[in-house]
């Protein structure tokens, strides 16, 4: 490569004149400005973009804000379930009418205890007894559930309107 | 002054004033070469505009890698042959500078005429290539990242557009000795 040839390499444009420059701007300039209306149409479009993204991006803050609290609220939902918080009214109620009932008090002592449930157990296992008369949680079948049903019935929590000396224990 | 990464990320942001920026500061240049790609002003107001959609579709998210004259001299040359096409008002380079060259035979300086008229014969890569240099202000290595194209080969098309006008009696005055 001759020295020439390496400097134009360096700088191509090392023995062009500014006038070169100068004339082909002249040559290549648009004879007319751009337009204010064009510069306007830009700009509304540009102030269309960013106002969209922005409320864009409050919808999709919005969006995730009620995402949270539905979760949170669900969250609660499935807490209180784990609790039992809903059964458990239906349950003692269901229990404490058992308690009172004579169909659980199978050594007619009066009141509903954990010996009417060995009773019951025993009459089951013994008999393998199918009378409707066991089948205490009403299900169509007599077996341990049953049994569990009065054992839980002795030892609820609410009895409602027990009387003094009615208690579980 | 702010720089164009600088309005860039600003823009990104969502600050609308960054694109306005961005805009002032390339408007002339793309509409000088949708002018050139297109050959008249009508269809070069529709590129400067379509350019400027194009590069605000990119917010948020616009990463410039390059100079920004090299991102944008692509777009704006698919954008005026799309629209020329659309239009069919379809000019060559040639057309341009034949258009170019009659105007100034009244008006300017002879010398620019000739300058058209050399150009004209120009093939067309090599006219690209130094209007891009010269017109357009782009650096060899913008140029070549403009039309993706080898450095070598921007250097070696300049070169013989350079040459062609240095060995052209009409435009041997533009070189110094």
């Amino acid at each position: 490569m001759t020295e020439k040839m390496s400097n134009f390499d360096e700088n191509p444009d090392l023995e062009v004149s500014s006038k070169l420059t100068e004339d082909l701007q002249t040559l290549f300039k648009p004879l007319l400005s751009v337009p204010p209306e064009v510069d306007r149409a830009v700009q509304d479009r540009v102030n269309r973009h960013f106002a969209r993204r922005r409320f864009t991006g409050a919808r999709r803050r919005f969006r995730w804000v009620a995402l949270w609290k539905v979760a949170a609220a669900a969250a609660v939902v499935i807490f209180a379930f784990s609790l039992n918080l809903t059964d458990t009214p239906k349950q003692d109620v269901r229990y404490s009418a058992l308690a009172k009932s004579e169909a659980a008090d199978f050594d007619r002592n009066g009141r509903v205890d954990i010996l009417d449930a060995f009773k019951l157990a025993r009459r089951i296992e013994l008999a393998s007894s199918n009378s409707a008369d066991l089948d205490i949680n009403g299900d169509g079948l007599v077996n341990h559930d049953d049994v569990d049903m009065v054992a839980l019935a002795a030892v609820s929590l609410t009895p409602a309107k027990r009387g003094p000396g009615k208690g579980v224990f | 002054m702010e720089s164009d990464h600088e309005l860039i990320e600003s823009a990104n942001r969502g600050d609308s004033d960054a694109f306005d920026v961005l805009y002032y500061r390339y408007r002339d240049w793309v509409y000088r070469l949708a002018w050139r790609f297109t050959g008249n002003r009508a269809d070069a107001l529709d590129v400067l505009q379509e350019t400027f959609t194009y590069l605000l579709g990119k917010f948020p998210g616009f990463e410039l890698t390059a100079a920004m004259t090299t991102f944008l001299y692509p777009v704006v040359k698919h954008i005026s042959v799309a629209v020329r096409r659309k239009s069919r008002r379809f000019a060559s380079d040639d057309e341009l500078l034949d258009e170019l060259a009659a105007p100034a035979s009244q008006q300017a300086e002879r010398s620019r005429c000739e300058l058209a008229a050399v150009l004209a014969v120009l093939p067309e890569a090599q006219r690209a290539v130094l209007l891009m240099r010269f017109v357009d202000g782009m650096n060899l290595l913008e140029i070549a990242s403009a039309l993706e194209i080898p450095l070598g080969t921007v250097k070696s098309r300049l070169h013989h557009a350079l040459r062609a006008l240095r060995d052209d009696r009409r435009t041997r005055d533009y070189f110094l000795e």
